[in-house]
């Protein structure tokens, strides 16, 4: 376990009149083969502070640092890149491509990094969609799958290009328990058995209870930081 | 990156495959205007070259004449160019008129590749028959040059420019001056030149009446004999030029009157009236073309904003997976272009088809059934192809921007 992503006195102010704080200083170290949960009730910035660490929304203070290298001061076409390479997002909705099917939405990620060719694109993302097993889903569109399977094809997406870090915004928010659970227990597999780091944003404390470390957060500032075995 | 472009252009076709309607009424929208620019600039382009055709092919493309648009410079100033003396009152030479030195002229006109000079001399003279008087100018010509210089051989309506070098005394005259004077092809009639000398002349042909160009009272000779009946013999006073390149007209005219002073005459020059009339009526035409293109980009910018406001979920997915700003406006620009390219491509068939219906159609004019002059070189379809980009760049980039402007964290955090 390395620390991989650090938030310094990180915060986030709307410019509104009068100023809203989504995001008060805050100060959290994400580390690889680690499954770190954030609680706290609703509307105290959860969300907020995993778009800050996923790089989807500038900081208006502090600093973010990748691997000890700082992300504060780059370029958007940069901090795409990164995204690109180095994140996966899996949302409380499923948020695939309507227009697109199972395996296209997969693929998107992965041709636009470009290291892969079609075939090799295709030949990866079948194999994601296979490892959650929807071998058998992969033309089918959005629109003809199960929420649970969606929701499945959504993390074959977020591990396209497969990333060191996976963040999660209530990913389960939207399942049943059958298929909150299998979830759940793939997230912990990615972090403990390929050593990713995974953050989720959860209001199940049920997933709270078996995550590694579980932030907990209040008016958008972190109140604790607690390590659990 | 061609596999960048190839995944982006992924996303913009299924975007428009998506909302068909809009797609369909967008490419309609340049299709209508394409086609309808190609059918409008057939008939004006068309047309204008039917006429322009007419109007260089009238006359000579270039006419020298014996005259100065300015007086030479006096013998006295020539040989002090620039010094500080002012010539008054001086005795001018009085010069014969005509063309001195014409031969040298007709030979460096003869020396442009595909270009002939016809020397002719006209002046006037009475013909005389019965106690009736008619003034005819009479144009001397050589018969065997004249007809590669001019069309007048094609305006007869009895005869042979070439009767002329057959019949001593011959001369062509137009039909309605025969009339009156009650002649007929192979009649003798008396002609009295300025100088008193009377000599007659047998009719070999008649000129067609209705011709702008030439002239009821002109009256063709050949060229020694109208020397002779003028008494001026050895001058020309006029030289016609036929040229190879109609449109070089202007600069050779430019080139002959500075090196040999003598007024040459373009048809440039002689019809810069009409061509200023194509000019106005080209400037109608293109401004009717823009509006019509206006219009056909309103459908390709309405088509791409819609699709930039519908697809902001989209936008905010694809920008949270890791797709730049510049990918998704590239996206939408693409849409833009895929549409102006549809549409082109249309739009050159109905034009292509409303050329063929117009050209096909007969109308009377003169009792004589005619057909539109149709232009369908490619230049047309390059024109309407370039503009109607162009403005589909313009109007789907102007859109794609606002793609950009889309924050996802607001469309994220609306939506969850
Ligand atoms: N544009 C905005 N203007 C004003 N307040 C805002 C705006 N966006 C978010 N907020 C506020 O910021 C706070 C943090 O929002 P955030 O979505 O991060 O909360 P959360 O912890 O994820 O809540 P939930 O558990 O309900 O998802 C909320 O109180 C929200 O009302
Ligand atoms: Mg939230």
């Amino acid at each position: 376990m390395s620390a991989i992503l650090t938030a310094e006195q990180l915060s986030r102010v709307l410019p509104v009149d009068p100023p809203v704080t989504l995001v008060d200083n805050a100060d959290l170290t994400i580390e690889t083969g680690c499954f770190t949960a954030i609680v706290g009730p609703s509307g105290c910035g959860k969300s907020s502070l995993l778009y800050l660490l996923g790089l989807i929304d500038r900081p208006t203070g502090g600093r973010l640092l990748l691997e000890g290298e700082e992300l504060t001061s780059l370029s958007g076409d940069e901090r795409a890149r990164i995204r690109l390479e180095h994140f996966g997002f899996v949302f409380q909705f499923h948020f695939l491509l309507p227009e697109f099917n199972a395996l296209e939405n997969v693929m998107l990620p992965i041709r636009r990094l470009g290291r892969l060719d079609k075939a090799g694109a295709e030949a990866r993302a079948r194999q994601l969609l296979g490892n959650m097993g929807l071998g058998d889903k992969a033309e089918k569109s959005p629109d003809k799958l199960s929420g649970g399977e969606r929701q499945r094809v959504a993390i074959a997406r977020a591990l396209a290009n497969d990333p060191q870090i996976i963040l999660g915004d209530e990913p389960t928010g939207n399942l049943d328990s059958a298929n909150s659970a299998r979830v759940v227990d793939l997230f912990r597999q990615l972090a403990h058995e390929q050593g990713r780091a995974v953050v989720c944003v959860t209001h199940d404390l049920a997933i709270a209870d078996v995550a590694d470390v579980r932030v907990t957060m209040l008016d958008g500032r972190i109140t604790d930081v607690r390590h659990q075995t | 990156m061609n596999g960048r472009l190839a995944l982006l252009f992924h996303i913009a076709s299924k975007h428009l495959l998506v909302r068909r309607r809009q797609t369909l009424v967008a490419v309609s929208g340049v299709a209508v205007g394409v086609g309808f620019f190609l059918a409008v600039s057939a008939l004006m382009v068309g047309s204008q070259a039917d006429f322009v055709k007419t109007l260089i092919d009238a006359a000579p493309h270039i006419i020298v004449y014996d005259e100065l648009r300015s007086p030479p410079p006096q013998p006295g100033v020539r040989s002090f160019p620039g010094g500080a003396v002012a010539l008054r009152g001086y005795k001018v030479r009085n010069e014969v008129r005509g063309i001195r030195d014409w031969p040298a002229i007709v030979r460096t006109i003869d020396a442009i590749p595909g270009a002939i000079g016809s020397p002719s001399l006209s002046g006037a003279v009475t013909l005389r028959m019965g106690g009736r008087d008619e003034p005819l100018g009479v144009i001397g010509i050589d018969p065997t040059i004249e007809t590669r210089v001019s069309t007048i051989a094609d305006k007869l309506r009895k005869g042979h420019l070439s009767d002329l070098e057959q019949v001593q005394g011959g001369v062509i005259i137009g039909e309605e001056m025969a009339m009156r004077l009650g002649l007929g092809m192979g009649d003798v009639v008396g002609a009295t030149s300025a100088g008193g000398a009377t000599r007659s002349l047998r009719i070999v042909g008649l000129v067609k009446k209705g011709q702008i160009q030439l002239g009821q009272t002109s009256g063709y000779m050949l060229l020694r004999e109208a020397q002779s009946l003028l008494n001026r013999p050895y001058i020309i006073n006029r030289i016609g030029i036929h040229l190879a390149d109609p449109y070089s007209a202007e600069e050779v005219a430019h080139r002959l009157e500075t090196r040999y002073s003598y007024k040459a005459e373009s048809w440039h020059e002689r019809s810069a009236d009409f061509l200023g009339l194509l000019v106005t009526r080209n400037a109608i035409m293109y401004t009717v073309v823009s509006a019509i293109l206006l219009v056909a980009s309103f459908g390709i910018y309405t088509a791409v904003s819609n699709s930039v406001a519908d697809k902001r979920r989209d936008i905010a997915i694809l920008r949270s997976m890791g797709f730049s700003q510049g990918d998704l406006q590239l996206v939408f620009v693409m849409e833009g272009l895929a549409l102006a390219f549809t549409g082109i491509l249309v739009g050159w068939m109905l034009g292509f088809l409303l050329m063929n219906i117009l050209g096909s159609l007969d109308f009377p004019i003169g009792g004589e059934n005619q057909k539109f002059p149709i232009d369908r070189s490619f230049r047309q379809y390059l024109i309407a192809a370039a503009s109607s980009l162009l403005a589909g760049v313009v109007a789907s980039w102007l859109p794609a921007r606002k793609s950009a402007r889309v924050d996802p964290v607001d469309i994220l955090r609306g939506a969850a």
